[in-house]
């Protein structure tokens, strides 16, 4: 038992330098999938036919193409196409795009729940199209999916492990424990800690999720 | 209650039921229906209608179910196509892919059947809205003025309650104060107590009065008939999509010149 949290205590720097990694590479993708993820939702729910096949387009690509093939294609695809991209912007950006693919779905349904009625009135008010959009259709969509969105940011979170086994080869949680591992052969204890790792911040999102949907699910 | 008990207010001397009525101001009806036609798909919902509303008028819609009141409603604020035939608010068409479309529905108020209060905002923010974004009046006036109508419609403690935590005879009169906060020219209601339980209708009938006391102008498709007798100028009768009569309350109720009318009258004093 004690060689269990031994492992842990002499490399407290790299499981928290991992922690810390993933932490950075999921908060960043969380706020691009939600950013594109909306205008995605929009351009699907849009009353050009020009838009939804754009937005369509967006969801079946990002939605189809492996994770792995995705951050392979970000990295190493656009810096030898001559892009100088970053680690962490290939690793934010294709994480982010692709879990966008699955925001924008979610949310689609969300726009659906909200009634016909909703945007009559507000059409009724004097609103513009994109007013109503923005003001009552998306704002109460979001409401409705907070749940799925919850399961979203989880997979999200635990999509992230394949940037460090990636090309990418951020030092995150599980590539940290692959670096202890190889330096102390002790795998079990690595991986366990890695997995703690995972729970610390699945769970806290978790949490988050839980507090959002208490506060803001709207009764109808 | 009385014979003859239509409210005074605003009535057009000299006015002939039927045509169009002068309107004191300028000349012209508020709302002009020409030849209207509205169908979906094969399936045809008004059929050549004229109709016109002075400024000031209160008519109530009356018709079977299924008649096409509440789509000729609609469509006097371009939430519906017409298919042919014109709807003039102000002298002005009516044309929902317009941007002047915008402006005309910011001056014609509409109340639902299902109230439709949008439940992510406050009884206050539902109101507060759009005057502040689409009008531009700035928030703390436009607060002010949501409580003042929130007096009106006897609800000012609800104001920071949530729509869902409303009976439906309050959302009714939050969705009336919703739309009078726009300081319309016009209200449309829409089957205003068709979605509210008998002791909740009175409640948002009052509030309804007492608007076409003060002068709104109104046109209110409903089914209460004590209410089109008591409070209304003229009542416009509606059959498979065509207007059979139109005149004074007293007059439908007592002597409708159409059989249509007469059978739909005996039907609801006999109901």
């Amino acid at each position: 038992m004690s060689a269990l949290f031994d492992v842990l205590t002499e490399h407290l720097d790299e499981f928290g330098g991992g922690l810390w990694v993933t932490l950075r590479l999921v908060m960043g993708a969380f706020v691009i999938a939600i950013v594109v993820g909306t205008v995605v939702a929009a351009l699907r729910i849009a009353p050009s036919v020009w838009l939804r096949r754009l937005g369509g387009i967006y969801v079946e690509s990002f939605r189809n193409i492996p994770l792995l093939v995705l951050l392979t294609m970000a990295y190493a695809g656009l810096r030898r196409a001559g892009v100088p991209i970053g680690q962490w912007t290939a690793g934010i950006g294709a994480l982010g795009l692709y879990t966008a693919a699955y925001v924008a779905e979610v949310l689609r349904s969300g726009v659906f729940a909200v009634s016909k009625g909703q945007i009559e009135a507000s059409l009724s008010l004097g609103f513009s199209y994109a007013q109503t959009l923005r003001r009552i259709v998306l704002p109460q969509a979001f409401r409705t999916v907070i749940p799925p969105l919850g399961s979203i940011t989880i997979a999200m979170i635990k999509n992230s492990a394949i940037i460090g086994v990636s090309l990418i080869a951020l030092n995150d949680i599980l590539k940290s424990a692959r670096i202890v591992q190889a330096e102390t052969f002790k795998t079990e204890e690595a991986f366990l800690w890695a997995a703690v790792g995972y729970l610390l911040i699945t769970v806290t999102a978790t949490i988050a999720f839980r507090f959002l949907e208490r506060r803001y699910v709207i009764s109808r | 209650m009385s014979a003859g008990g239509g409210r005074q207010v605003a009535f057009v001397p000299g006015a002939t039921y039927g045509g169009p009525i002068e309107d004191r101001t300028t000349g012209a009806p508020l709302v002009e229906l020409r030849g209207v036609h509205k169908a979906f798909g094969d399936n045809v919902v008004l059929r050549d209608i004229d109709l016109s509303i002075a400024t000031g008028e209160a008519i109530v819609i009356a018709g079977p179910s299924g008649s096409g009141k509440s789509t000729m409603l609609r469509c006097i604020n371009g939430l519906e196509e017409v298919n042919s035939g014109s709807v003039l608010f102000e002298g002005a068409p009516v044309d929902p892919g317009s941007k002047a479309i915008r402006l005309m529905r910011a001056d014609i108020g509409m109340v639902f059947q299902q109230f439709n209060l949008f439940p992510h905002k406050s009884v206050l923010d539902n109101i507060v809205l759009a005057p502040v974004k689409v009008k531009g009046i700035e928030p703390d006036v436009a607060r002010a003025r949501a409580r003042e109508l929130l007096e009106t419609v006897g609800i000012p403690e609800k104001a920071d309650a949530s729509p869902a935590d409303l009976s439906g005879g309050q959302q009714q009169r939050v969705a009336i104060a919703r739309a009078l906060a726009m300081d319309p020219k016009l209200m449309l209601f829409v089957e205003p107590t068709s979605a509210l339980d008998p002791e909740m209708i009175r409640e948002v009938l009052d509030v309804m009065r007492e608007l076409a006391r003060g002068g709104m102008t109104m046109a209110v498709v409903t089914h209460e008939m004590g209410f089109a007798r008591e409070v209304c100028d003229r009542i416009v009768f509606i059959d498979e999509g065509v207007i059979v009569e139109q005149g004074p309350p007293d007059e439908f109720f007592k002597a409708a010149k159409s059989p249509r009318a007469r059978e739909f009258v005996d039907k609801i004093i006999h109901h």
